[in-house]
Order: structure tokens, then sequence, then C-alpha cells
């Protein structure tokens, strides 16, 4: 009896579908490679950088790579040989040190080595100038390994720090993404078009006090919105995230305000059709083509900016996401323990997010992960087109650009090109082995 | 089967609609002024005189032809205090900083009472040059005739300020250095009337404030003389609207959309189309045989290869192969660009003709691999699953507890049903193909609509980006409505659901 119950006990769904995904070694290795490729991200300024991590410099100890870029130093000061340093113009390659440690990358992504501009191969010569003034073979720690590009730039620090870029696209993108399409997936699925039931004049009142609050919320806040955003992206965030809540609040007293009034024809139940309304949006998304539709809608916004470009991918790809909550909160809202919590009274929202939506979510999870890599996979093709990214931004895609428009530099095309295919991979590879792992009817 | 696809046309519509309006608010928003853009490029065409004069005649001429001068849509939501009218004036920062005057102050009469002091004292100014004034004898002090002609210059910059921008601290900053101009320096007294008219109206906008207004929503209908109504139908003269095929305009080079287009749709259609023909060739056979021999070493190659295959960007690929076989350095078996040599092609050839083809071959083969791999792997991958799904069905078991042999029961029993989600994927492989002929034809330099889209994005050429966003949603909804025609017609379950 109580060997059972242990065994009844041990059994949980998550540590089933935990050992199913480790059985599959490929994923395993997939998971250590995208921890590698965070942990790149989040070191990036420490493994490559122009100035070294620690430095001895005429009797004072510094640590210019941990510091601001802008940052301003005056050593010896009071002394005859005072010297300030200003960090981004400090000639730090050359200068004698009493200790120096570099970062493994002793160069910036947007740092221009004039002494090994023009498409310097890493297997070729390159040049560096000492200390005492002469041009000289560089030495080991202040070669190029991979290559630089026309200007000078370092190919290995940009693809370290185009790995800040891939992994926030996937996460911010994304983020959006789920956001949205969970929630109007969960409603979708969960309601369907028979599901939900209000009074008619609460049906309408939803449907003007949407509209109102559109007005009061956007309409007339439009100006405290764009003078927000002048003056920082967070500053535009709060004023919309304001603008939000008072759509809401507008919503909620008009329906409030809907209760006074007291017509029994207007008072009838009637069914709002969630489903059609999702559905038809979903549909709407999906019959433009992606590229194209964010593609157009990037070139319409005039400033190019990178973050924006995540934006426009997340609020272009939950539909996906949606349409896997939907259906498995269709299959869930007919199980037994949601039609309980029906019948205990729990408000929609309760049953909704605390009882259905956790069970749906594990299909949904594989949507995302799919959903990251294809994330991935159109920024670098934007930027490899150079569209809607700044001109100066160091992303993969754009290095790989450099390559295509001069061959010759085969490293150019080679390790970012490489760089990306690697990622995708490795989200792939997650993505589907989760998907064997949480669900084994699809294995294939 | 008849209703379902009707029924099917019904939703088409709707969606259609949808998608103009979406094409529609983005063609909208777009920045910079359209009527700037094709005086631009008018001009770059060589032919238009450079006087102020008939630049301004000229650009209300293309406003009223671009339809420019009409409202926007059927309806405008705003609110009490903002005016019906105010799309008719033709300047569009003027424009703005009307609506954010309404905005601030919510009372119409006053700010346009302000507007047109402003927009009067202009007209004065511009009736006459600085030289007409000192015939005139009304600048009399001719020695520091420079400093005459600064103050003259900066009087005219901070009016047309005074029009575009409504920030306190830029007004009063204006209203200054027109007090310091025009009041304290006795040359200009033909605007003194008009800048105390100014500052008139200025102080009365503060005090007939009624910011009430704006916090009641009102709605204005406009009928069909607006500006998506002649975008969607044209206007019965010159335009002919989208419906019709007219597309307007490129602001690049002044060109019919429609004509460019019509150039450049065959070759990016027909290489996607073969490239998809292809991809369904291989993928089929490959996605029965994958399943048939399910977990042998063969099958679990083609797997492996596949979701490689499936990763690579195409970007990467295309460069990769450009960069191993046709480039002088490595292997330089294809031409590295472009679609025909320039010294060799003859005009007089048809595209059909057989040494056309000849010709073209070796430009097409990279592409045509680049445009092929992805969508091949992606098909195989679901026709191998799909097989497998349907293979472990109990009317497989039955034909093969009856004895058919191995053969007749995959190809002839299991096949017909795997093969349907390989139709609905048509849908999805489709527009995949059309936004992927950007990178490829950008890659390759193929003259097709996708570099034209390129090209156009790189010139922000609106209307042309804004055309093939609506062909590509019709061309994808198209899709969509045969596939799921077809799917129909293939499962007659579908359409008695």
């Amino acid at each position: 009896m109580d060997i059972q119950k242990d065994n009844k006990e041990q059994f949980s769904f998550k540590t089933y579908a935990w050992k199913q995904f480790k059985s599959n070694k490929i994923a395993l290795v997939s998971l250590y490679l995208l921890g590698l490729l965070v942990l790149i991200a989040i070191c990036a300024p420490y493994i490559a950088n122009d100035r070294p991590l620690y430095v001895k410099y005429k009797g004072e100890v510094l640590f210019p790579a941990f510091s601001g870029e802008t940052a301003k130093y005056i050593i010896n000061k009071g002394k005859e040989n005072e010297e300030t340093i200003i960090y981004d113009r400090f000639p730090w390659k050359q200068k004698k040190y009493e200790k120096v440690v570099w970062a493994p990358i002793a160069y910036s992504p947007n740092t221009m080595d004039e002494y090994n501009n023009d498409y310097v191969s890493p297997s070729g010569a390159q040049r560096y100038m000492s200390p005492d003034g002469k041009i000289v073979d560089a030495p080991r720690k202040f070669r190029h390994f991979l290559g630089t590009d026309k200007l000078g730039r370092d190919l290995a620090s940009g693809l370290i720090h185009g790995t800040r870029t891939s992994l926030l696209i996937g996460i911010v993108a994304m983020g959006i993404a789920s956001f949205i399409g969970i929630l109007l997936g969960a409603f979708a699925g969960f309601f369907g078009d028979r599901g939900l039931k209000m009074p008619r004049i609460r049906y309408y009142a939803t449907i003007l006090g949407l509209f109102l609050g559109l007005f009061y919320g956007f309409g007339s806040r439009k100006y405290v919105v764009s003078d927000g955003f002048s003056k920082s992206t967070l500053n535009g965030f709060i004023e919309i995230m304001i603008s939000l809540l008072i759509v809401v609040l507008v919503i909620w007293i008009v329906r409030l305000l809907s209760r006074l009034i007291k017509i029994k024809s207007l008072n009838k139940e009637v069914y709002v059709p969630v489903d059609i309304f999702v559905s038809r949006g979903i549909e709407l998304l999906n019959s433009i083509p992606r590229l194209i539709l964010i593609i157009t809608v990037s070139a319409v916004v005039s400033e190019p900016s990178i973050m924006i470009i995540m934006v426009i991918i997340g609020l272009t790809s939950w539909t996906g996401i949606a349409r896997f909550t939907r259906a498995e909160l269709l299959r869930i809202r007919s199980l037994e323990y949601i039609q309980a919590a029906k019948s205990l009274g729990y408000s929609y929202s309760r049953t909704i997010f605390k009882h259905a939506l956790p069970n749906a979510l594990a299909p949904v999870f594989v949507s995302i992960a799919f959903g990251i890599a294809s994330a991935i996979l159109i920024e670098s093709g934007l930027s490899f087109l150079g569209i809607g990214v700044p001109d100066d931004a160091v992303t993969w895609g754009s290095l790989l650009n450099l390559g295509k428009n001069y061959p010759e530099a085969w490293w150019l095309i080679i390790y970012p090109g490489i760089a990306i295919f690697l990622t995708i991979t490795i989200y792939n590879m997650i993505a589907e082995a989760s998907r064997d792992a949480l669900d084994p009817r699809l294995k294939s | 089967m008849l209703r379902y696809t009707f029924k099917r046309i019904i939703t088409f519509i709707p969606m259609m609609i949808a998608i103009s309006l979406l094409a529609f608010i983005i063609s909208i928003n777009a920045p910079g002024d359209p009527v700037d853009r094709l005086v631009q490029s008018d001009q770059d065409g060589g032919a238009n005189a450079n006087t102020a004069g008939s630049n301004s005649e000229q650009k209300e001429k293309i406003r009223k032809e671009l339809g420019l001068h009409l409202p926007i849509f059927y309806f405008t939501i705003s609110d009490f205090a903002t005016p019906n009218n105010l799309h008719t004036i033709s300047n569009e920062d003027e424009r703005e900083n009307l609506k954010e005057l309404i905005h601030k102050y919510g009372n119409w009469d006053q700010v346009q009472k302000y507007y047109e002091s402003i927009k009067s004292t202009q007209v004065v100014y511009q009736d006459k040059t600085i030289n007409e004034l000192y015939s005139d004898g009304l600048a009399l002090n001719k020695s520091d005739s420079n400093s005459i002609a600064e103050t003259w210059n900066q009087i005219g910059m901070a009016l047309t300020k005074m029009l575009e921008e409504n920030d306190k601290d830029v007004t009063e900053s204006n209203l200054s250095i027109l007090e310091k101009s025009i009041l304290k320096s006795n040359y200009f007294p033909h605007l003194k009337e008009g800048f105390s008219a100014i500052v008139q109206e200025n102080l009365n906008l503060e005090s007939t404030k009624t910011k009430w207004k704006t916090y009641i929503p009102s709605l204005h209908f406009y009928g069909i003389k607006n500006q998506y109504h002649q975008w969607l139908f044209g206007n019965g003269k010159d335009r002919g609207g989208i419906l019709r095929g007219d597309f307007g305009k490129s602001y690049n080079d002044g060109q019919l959309i429609k004509n460019k287009i019509w150039d450049r749709i065959g070759i990016s259609f027909a290489l996607s189309l073969i490239s998809i023909l292809i991809a369904y060739l291989v993928s089929v056979p490959l996605g029965i045989y994958s399943a048939y021999k399910k977990d042998s070493p063969q099958d679990r190659t083609a797997s492996v290869v596949l979701f490689i295959l499936y990763s690579l960007p195409s970007f990467f690929v295309g460069t990769l192969l450009l960069f191993w076989f046709s480039n002088p350095d490595n292997l330089y078996w294809f031409p590295e660009s472009g679609i025909q040599n320039p010294i060799t092609w003859d005009e007089n050839w048809k595209w059909y003709e057989l040494q056309a083809l000849k010709h073209r071959m070796p430009y097409l083969v990279l592409p045509l691999i680049t445009y092929t791999y992805g969508s091949f792997a992606f098909l195989s991958r679901i026709m191998r699953i799909g097989m497998i799904e349907v293979v472990g069905q109990d009317y497989i078991r039955t034909a093969r507890a009856k004895g058919l042999s191995e053969k007749v029961v995959i190809l002839k029993h299991a096949l017909r049903n795997s093969l349907l989600p390989i139709i609905t994927v048509f849908a999805a492989v489709f527009p995949v193909s059309v936004g992927g002929s950007i990178i490829i034809e950008y890659i390759f330099t193929i003259p097709g609509m996708g570099l034209e889209i390129f090209n156009a994005i790189q010139n922000q050429d609106y209307p042309m980006i804004i055309t093939f966003f609506t062909l590509a949603g019709f061309l994808t909804m198209v899709g969509y409505l045969v596939s799921d025609i077809l799917y129909a017609v293939v499962d007659p379950r579908i359409s008695y659901k």
C-alpha cells in the first residue's frame, strides 16, 4: 500500500517530461549551448573589449573595461606626472604598463583598427603599433582572430556582441507575442462563440466603453504619449501603460453605469462571439506574408532601431501561439474539473488563469521556442538587407551582408552565417525535443 | 461542395477589405509629403521651371491629382472642438500645428482667427520683395541695407515658424523677434497692423480657452468623396483605383506602378512556382520513403539532413553558393548576377524559346537551389509525419491483414490520405516564397519584384511598397482560398462540418 502511494506521488508530468527531454542527447547539448550563449551575451563587454580588464599604470590600479564608456580618470593627482585618462580616447594598446590583463578579444565591436583595415584575413599578416611607435607584426593577444572588415572592425568582437541582439530579439519579440497570443488564444478557446454570456446592454456598454477608453486613453493623450517618447523610450512606455490603464478604467466605469439602465429588452442575455473576433484577427495577420508585413511597417517607421524591429516582430507573430492556446483550451474547457470550477461559481478569470491555462502551457511553450528561432531568422534577414536597422549597428546579419558585398573576405560570410545557423538550430532542437517530451503523440 | 465554396468566398471579401484598410493605414502614416516627392521626381525628369510660384502651383495640382485635398476616410472620430474641414489645409506641418492648437485650447474659432492673423501677415509679407520695398520708399535707410535684409529674412522665418509650431517658448521667442524687427525698427510699417493682430489673437487664445470641448468625442461623416474611396475605386476621371489595377505613380521616377510591376512580376512568379514544384516533386517521394523505412539508418540520416537544411537561413545559403560557385577565386561555374548576359542576349528572343531558356539556365541554377531547399525540407518533414500518422491507423492494418503487398498498402491506401496536410501547406509555402524573393533576388540581383521592393524601401518609395503589400496579401488570400477548396474536394468531410 505504502509503495503504491509513493509511486503515485513520484509520478508528475513535469518530471516525466524532463526525463524524456534529457534522454534526447542532442537536445540536452543544445540546452547547454543556449546557456553558453546567454553567458556570452551577459559577459560580452568583458570578453571583447578595447580596454584592458585590469591595468597597473604609473603605480595606479585601474579596471577600465568595467567602467562607463566615457569615464574620465586622473592619475597621480597633484603630483608632477599627473595625467588625465579619457577612457574612450586613451590609446590603451600603445602604452606601457607595469601589469595588464587584456580581454580575450582586445577589441570592441565598433572600434576601427586603422592598422588592420580593408579586410584583414584571420590567417594573414596583421599589424600593430607598439608603444615605441613602430609598426610591427601583431602579437598574439592583439590579433584579430576572425579577421576584420573594411573599416578595420574586429569580426570576433562583433559576433560576441551580436549574441546580445539575437538573444534580446528572442526575449522581447516572443515576450510580446506570447503575452498577446496566450491571452487572446485563451479567451477564444475558453469562451468559444457560445461561452460568454452577458446582458445585451453590458455587451453594448463594453463596446462603447472600449471606444471611449481609446478616445480618452490615446486620442486625448496622443501629445502626452509622443512627448513621453521624445524624452526617452522608458517614459513613452510608461505613458502608454497609463493610457492602457485609462482604457480599462473607462470600460469598467461604462459597464458599471450600464447597470443603472433597467429596460427589459436590453437586459436579455446574449452570446459574445469571442472566438470569431480572435480567429478573424489571426486569419488577417496570417494572410499577409510576415516578412513583407514587417518590412512594410519598418519602412514606415521614420527612425530605424533594433528595438522597434523587435516590437514589430512581436506584434506580428502572436498568431501561432494564439492558435495553440486556443486549441488547448478548447480541449480543456470540456474537462470535468473545469465543469466543477464553473459549477462552484468561480469567476471566469479565476477559472481561466488559475485552472485552465496552466495545463495548456506545455504545447504553447513549444510554439514559443519555434517562434524565437523564426524571430531571430527574421531579424537577421532584415539586418542582412539593411532594412529597419541603424547603419552603425553590428549584428550577425549586417556582418554577413558585408561579406556578401565583398566575397573575398570569406570570414565575413562563414562565421556570422554559422553563428546565425547555430543559434537557430539550438532553438529548433530544443523546441523539437520538448515537443516530443511534452506530447508523445506527436513524436516524429 | 458548392455551398462550401460559396461560403468560403463570402468570407474572402471582408478579409480583403481588412487588408486594404491595413495597407491604407500604413500608407497614410508614411513619413514625408508625397507631393514634395513627386515634384522632385518630376524635376529629376528634367522638364520643370524652378520658380517658387510655379512650384507651389504645381504642388497644388499634384495634390488635386492625388486626391490629397479630400478627407482621409468615410468618417473621422475626433473631439467636439475639431472642425470637419481641417483636411483642406494643404501644408502638413501647419495642419498638425492647428490640430495641436485645437487640442490645447479647444476653441476652433479663436484658433482659426489666430491662424488667419499670421497667415494674412505672411501674405502681406510675401506680397513684396525687399527690393520693391526700397523702390516704394518704405525702407528709408538704405545705408545699412545688410542688416535690413537680415531683419526682413528673420521676419519671414519667424512667421513660418509660428505657423508650424506652438510650443510656448518657441511662440514667445518668435513674437519677441517680430516685435523687435517690426515695432522697434521703423522699416516695415506695413506689417505693423498684422503684427498687433497676431499679438491680440495670441492673447485671446488663452482667455477664450474651452478645453472641455476636447473631452467630448464626435463623429464627422464625409461621404464617398474621400481618399480611401478614391484609392479603391478611382475618381471616375484620371485615376482608376486599385480595384481596376491603378496603383498610382512611383515616387522614385514618376512611372506608373502598374507597368513597373507588370514588367517584373513574371520572373519572380516563375522562380517561385518552379521552386515549389521541384520541392513537391522531391519531398513527396522522400517523405514517403522516410516514413516507409521509419527509424532505419536512411531515415535517420534524411531526418538530420532535413533538419539542418530547415535551420539554414536562406541568405546564408545564397551567399555561400555565390561564394563557392560563382567566384573567380573558387569555382566559376555560374554567372554571379542578373538573369541574362547583356552582350549575348538577343532582344528578339521570347522567354519561352529554347535558346532563351538555354541562355538563362546557368543564371537560374543557384537562385533556384536557394529558393527550393527551405520549402523542400519543410515539406518533406510534413509529408513524413503525415505518412507515419496514416500508417498507424486501423484501415492500414486491415489492408495489411487481408494480405495486400506493402507497396499497394503504402502507395494506394496510405498515400492519398497522407497527401491532405501537404495540400493545405501550399497556402503557407506560397507567402514564404513571396517574402523570400526579396532576400534571394537581392543576393543574386535578379530583376524581379523582390529586388524592386528592396530598391523601393531604400528610396522610401511608399506607393510601391504599399502596392506590393496589398498584392502579396491578395495573392496569399487567394492561395488560402484555393487550398481550402482543394482540401474540401479531396476530403469531403470538411464541407459537411
